[in-house]
């Protein structure tokens, strides 16, 4: 266990690293963050004033290791726009965004697993059929289409919905709605793909044989390892439902990470733009990790593996 | 069997979350009713402190909080007392000021000489970090001569000085800054404006209270809005939405097709502004070898390019075509130049008498420009056989490549800080910088004596001289000006200015 | 005693063919598919008009069922008088050529990856959960504006960067396939008789894994389509003028309110590709079916 646990840890360690090297070398690719900084008005002098004075005119791999040092002490930095501390910022909107990703994957889960369930049992029954077109529908609109429509419905038609903002409750429930449509498709369709190749095992058809109420099959024998690829899967969905906070965050003005991690991109505040990377890292190898052990939990087979 | 289809499923879940919420429904924010303005801006406006900010936003809400020494009246065009009350250049490079008395900042200080000594000698220093250095290098150093009076030295002569001085260099309480300094003001900004911050979520949320005691004599007094609410909101059509439901009084920068569309359901205004779009020609870029270092080639793509058509199509409302690098409402644009009208067979028979027959293939970056505007220039020139391939940039790499004389063209905007003098844009460009990519050494000469010279016709005539012969030699092909719609509850007084700062202590309700 | 034999009856051509023509998902899922594809290659002949045409005195014309319109543009035009017919038809080969052209490159990454990973454990699969794990905690969006600024938006771009980027999912799905397969009776039957790793790999185990792969393949069609448009609208995907479906989708996301057809009609085009995509892998997933074990 302790052997696991520590090699997790390097794992963690060297991805974190190596995540972090890419995406500075890439922010530097992508535009020169003093002339960003600076502003559209600013003169070529501007410019180079911004530079010497965030020390973007030393080499790369100076300033890289400067910020890895600080790092590991814990001090993510100040970031460039805001002039305040880095997890100052973070800590201000990673509630929003925690919210609303952890709201809409349970949402997902709740309506993803059953329905995939029940149109495995029967497949190209009239319940598969109206599964696939919900999956296909969900994946298929763009996630900002269905936010805007939702925004034009309840907050232009029928004013029963705030759209904007997450000063109230009530301004989760459209952005949790419209984000879960989007990632429940695939939760879908990956768990009745697995139901389906599981309830044509032989030893599932064997239970079957033997008398076991329907319930009993699916539940002890059937859904465990149905589940193997959705619990990878799902590690992959709650990263991606970070990811498709941005629009979604942005249509809904919610206050979140997302929104911040693109506009940061965007006027190049470095600081910001490393620590959240950093912490999305950390946050996959964490998920990965956990997918395994479900994983391991799930199909005793797997424990002896790596 | 009930009818299932994916429209029904999503209207029952909304029915099931309408029923939740229908009794407690949106909080009412209605604008004239608790007089409340609500605003909401696409862009995150900066940390409140003046001098670290870049983008309109910002600097619209710090100029509500701070006042300068003085202020300009866009109606008439004069520059008028505000904190100070009177000055003088007692020499070519000093300027004396007397301070008005009584006036207090938001905290309950009273304001004297030592805040502007204070405020401006910090903010000129390197260390402080200005974010535009033309607003502050030209002071040398400031000097109390009394309470009520301050001396600025000149470190050397600047035409646009007073325009400086007319609210882009606020002035902060010196005990208070001296002692938190910018990210001490930008938290709790503490001013002597018509309005004071009352909260912020910086970025996201910030409601201002209009400040009773805002002295007399001011040019921005007279304020009748109690509060005003400014939100963030990326997405424009959210905006609209809630324009047109009753929840936002005050929006901006709408594309002219979306604003054409709401005028029938909102007030709309449209207003130009200083800013204008243009495509800059480098012909030393590519070491010299591309074909626009030919004048003729420059002159053909320009007549070949229908700018009028894009004007009207793209930049709409108030917007004209330019023929000059400057906006006709600067001072100092003259508008007796050539121009280049819209004849396509014209620039084909430039391009053969320059060689270029078989046309060529050129490179054009842009940024900050709605993408259709490009591709209709491209569009255009394919028609007389040059092939423009359009590389889409953010500003940052894209002007970053244009200083590197890696692009033979660069197709963007300027906003000269919103000011209505030619000496914020045509030095930048032609002036010797590193963002002149023609380097004339005649035109910098030009530029020079006109940025600098105290007198107004001498200033003119230089101007005058280089607009002209940019215009001879198509350095530049102007497109147009830009101007602002914005989208205003119908019950709303607003009246727009053309360097795109909102007054809101001006507005007030029907 | 299981037959461990993978060949049966099933699999072969004949019964696949005679199989694909009575499952209505193939059918209906191919022939959608046909149609789309034949309009991609025959587009040349069949669109009205140049998709990059432009004509600015007929901007933003609705389509036909609306007041407006011109009869010579069925389907209306965009902000610079292009023809929606036209370009709603070239879009076709876009989409397709690039969903293709991604998951060739993202399939082939994913699936060798994933398969080595999950069947052989040990060492291998940390290197590549590492690279997995790096992959996904790396934004698209900063990859993309990074490639654009050194090399311009392009197509070929596009799918580079697409199809370096989007292997994750195969390889996550694979691997964990992979690993509980490793496991079954016949799997650890072969090796006991000394059959070669690489021939247990791709000639038992992958083919095994049809179905989860199809599935991934079906899933991932969509998300590169949609990331396309996503990336087209910030300016990091498809150069314009070329018409694509998520670049139109992207470019009509301003009129949204007030001219809805210009989404809705490249939206709708996208919905239907991505349900044919479905059914038609859905259903072959259901002829081929899982090798009884």
């Amino acid at each position: 266990m302790l052997g696991y646990i520590s090699k997790r840890l390097l794992v963690a360690f060297c991805v974190c690293a190596t995540v972090s090297a890419i995406s500075f070398a890439l922010m530097f690719m992508s535009g020169d963050p003093a002339i960003a900084i600076a502003g559209a008005g600013g003169r070529a002098q501007d410019a180079e004033a911004v530079r010497i004075a965030y020390g973007f005119d030393r080499p790369i791999v100076i300033q890289y290791l400067d910020w890895v040092g600080s790092a590991l002490t814990g001090d993510l930095g100040r970031s460039i726009y805001f002039n305040v501390p880095v997890t100052e910022i973070i800590g201000n909107r990673v509630g929003v965004t925690l919210t609303l990703g952890v709201l809409s994957f349970l949402l997902a889960l709740v309506v993803a697993v059953p329905l995939g369930i029940a149109a495995a049992l029967r497949p190209n029954g009239w319940v598969d059929r109206i599964a696939l077109i919900l999956a296909v529908t969900g994946q298929a609109i763009p996630s900002f289409w269905l936010g805007l429509m939702a925004i034009v419905v309840f907050g232009v038609w029928y004013d029963w919905l705030p759209i904007s903002g997450a000063e109230t409750w009530q301004g989760y429930i459209l952005p949790v709605i419209v984000l879960s449509y989007y990632a429940m498709p695939a939760m879908m369709r990956i768990t009745r793909s697995g139901m389906i190749d599981v309830l044509a095992t032989d030893y599932v058809r064997a239970a079957k044989a033997k008398g076991l109420p329907m319930s009993t099959v699916i539940f002890r024998h059937a859904l465990r390892n149905a589940v193997l690829p959705l619990v990878s899967l799902a590690a992959v969905q709650l990263g991606l439902l970070l990811s498709g906070s941005i629009v979604i965050e942005s249509v809904f003005a919610l206050n979140g990470l997302g929104r911040l991690a693109w506009e940061s991109l965007l006027r190049s505040d470095l600081p910001v733009v490393q620590a959240i990377i950093l912490i999305l890292s950390l946050l996959y190898v964490l998920l990965t990790t956990l997918a395994d052990i479900l994983n391991a939990i799930l199909d005793p087979r797997l424990r002896g593996a790596s | 069997m009930t009818h299932y289809s994916p429209k029904y499923f999503l209207s029952s879940v909304a029915a099931l979350a309408a029923s939740l919420t229908f009794a407690v429904g949106t909080p009412a924010m209605a604008g004239k009713e608790n007089n409340t303005l609500n605003v909401a801006f696409a862009a995150e406006p900066e940390p409140l402190d003046t001098y670290k900010i870049a983008g309109r936003q910002g600097l619209i809400l710090a100029r509500h909080i701070y006042d300068g020494l003085l202020y300009k009246d866009l109606d008439t065009g004069e520059i008028v007392p505000a904190l100070a009350e009177s000055w003088e250049f007692t020499s070519p490079l000093t300027m004396e000021f007397t301070l008005r008395k009584g006036v207090k900042f938001h905290n309950g200080a009273d304001f004297t000489a030592n805040d502007v000594v204070q405020t401006l000698n910090t903010v000129i220093t390197p260390e402080y970090g200005t974010r535009y250095s033309i607003s502050v290098d030209w002071i040398e150093s400031v000097e109390k001569l009394a309470e009520d009076k301050v001396r600025i030295n000149m470190s050397k002569p600047f035409a646009g000085a007073v325009e400086m001085l007319a609210d882009a260099l606020p002035i902060y309480p010196h005990d208070f800054f001296s002692e938190n300094g910018s990210e001490g003001m930008a938290a709790a900004p503490i001013g002597t404006g018509p309005y004071k911050l009352v909260s912020q979520e910086a970025g996201i949320r910030y409601e201002m209270e209009r400040f009773e005691g805002h002295y007399e004599g001011s040019p921005k007094s007279g304020a009748t809005i109690d509060n005003i609410i400014v939100r963030t909101m990326p997405e424009m059509n959210t905006q609209y939405a809630e324009l047109m439901s009753g929840d936002l009084d005050w929006i901006w920068r709408i594309p002219p097709d979306q604003a054409k569309q709401l005028e029938s359901r909102v007030q709309i205004i449209s207003a130009p502004i200083m800013r204008i779009g243009y495509v800059g020609f480098a012909p030393e870029s590519m070491g010299g070898d591309s074909p626009i270092a030919d004048k003729r080639v420059r002159q053909a793509l320009i007549h070949a390019t229908n700018r009028a058509a894009i004007t009207d199509a793209f930049a709409g409302g108030a917007s004209k075509m330019l023929n000059t690098a400057c906006n006709p409402a600067q001072f100092g644009c003259e508008q007796d130049v050539t121009s280049y009208e819209y004849d396509p067979e014209k620039a084909r028979a430039l391009l053969a008498e320059a060689g270029y027959e078989d046309g060529f293939e050129m490179e054009m970056v842009f940024a900050a420009m709605p993408r259709p505007t490009a591709e209709a220039v491209a569009a255009d020139l394919a028609n007389v056989g040059v092939t423009l391939i359009l590389n889409e940039q953010q500003y940052s790499s894209g002007i970053g490549k244009w200083r590197a004389k890696e692009l033979p063209a660069f197709f963007s905007n300027w906003g000269s800080y919103g000011i209505g003098d030619a000496v914020f844009i045509l030095s930048n460009f032609f002036g010797g910088g590193a963002d002149d990519l023609v380097q004339d050494p005649e035109l910098a000469e030009w530029l020079n004596v006109a940025d600098t010279a105290s007198d107004r016709d001498v200033r003119a005539e230089n101007y005058s001289m280089a607009v002209k012969k940019i215009a001879d030699e198509a350095y530049w092909m102007p497109m147009y000006n830009f101007n602002v719609n914005y989208g205003l509850a119908e019950d709303l007084n607003f009246t727009p200015h053309p360097d795109e700062f909102a007054r809101w202590w001006i507005s007030s309700w029907k | 005693m299981t037959d461990i034999s993978p060949v049966s009856s099933e699999t072969q051509p004949a019964t696949i063919w005679r199989k694909s023509l009575r499952n209505s998902g193939v059918m209906i899922g191919g022939t959608i598919l046909a149609i789309i594809i034949l309009i991609a290659i025959f587009a040349p002949l069949i669109a009205p008009h140049d998709p990059v045409a432009q004509d600015l005195s007929r901007r933003l014309l609705p389509p036909f069922w609306q007041d407006r319109s011109l009869p010579e543009h069925l389907l209306g035009t965009d902000q610079l008088g292009r023809d929606y017919l036209s370009r709603m038809i070239y879009g076709a080969r876009v989409s397709l050529g690039v969903g293709l052209g991604v998951i060739l490159v993202s399939g082939t990454i994913g699936i060798t990856l994933g398969l080595l990973a999950g069947y052989f454990g040990g060492w291998v699969d940390m290197v590549i959960s590492f690279a997995i794990t790096t992959r996904l905690s790396l934004p698209i969006v900063l990859v993309a504006l990074a490639a654009v600024a050194l090399g311009g938006a392009s197509l070929w771009t596009l799918i580079t960067v697409l199809g370096l980027l989007l292997w994750d999912r195969f390889a996550v799905i694979t691997r964990a396939a992979a690993q509980s397969l490793r496991h079954q009776e016949f799997i650890m039957g072969l090796r006991a008789i000394g059959a070669g790793r690489f021939r247990i790999l791709f000639l038992e185990i992958l083919p095994n894994m049809q179905s989860t792969i199809l599935v991934v393949v079906t899933l991932e069609v969509a998300n590169v389509i949609l990331l396309e448009a996503a990336l087209s609208f910030l300016g990091l995907g498809v150069r314009p003028p070329t018409p694509s479906w998520g670049l139109m989708i992207s470019e009509g996301r301003d009129n949204i309110l007030f001219d809805p057809w210009l989404i809705a009609m490249p939206g709708s085009a996208l919905c239907l590709l991505v349900l044919a995509v479905n059914l038609f892998g859905d259903g072959m997933r259901d002829v081929t079916g899982p090798v009884r074990k």
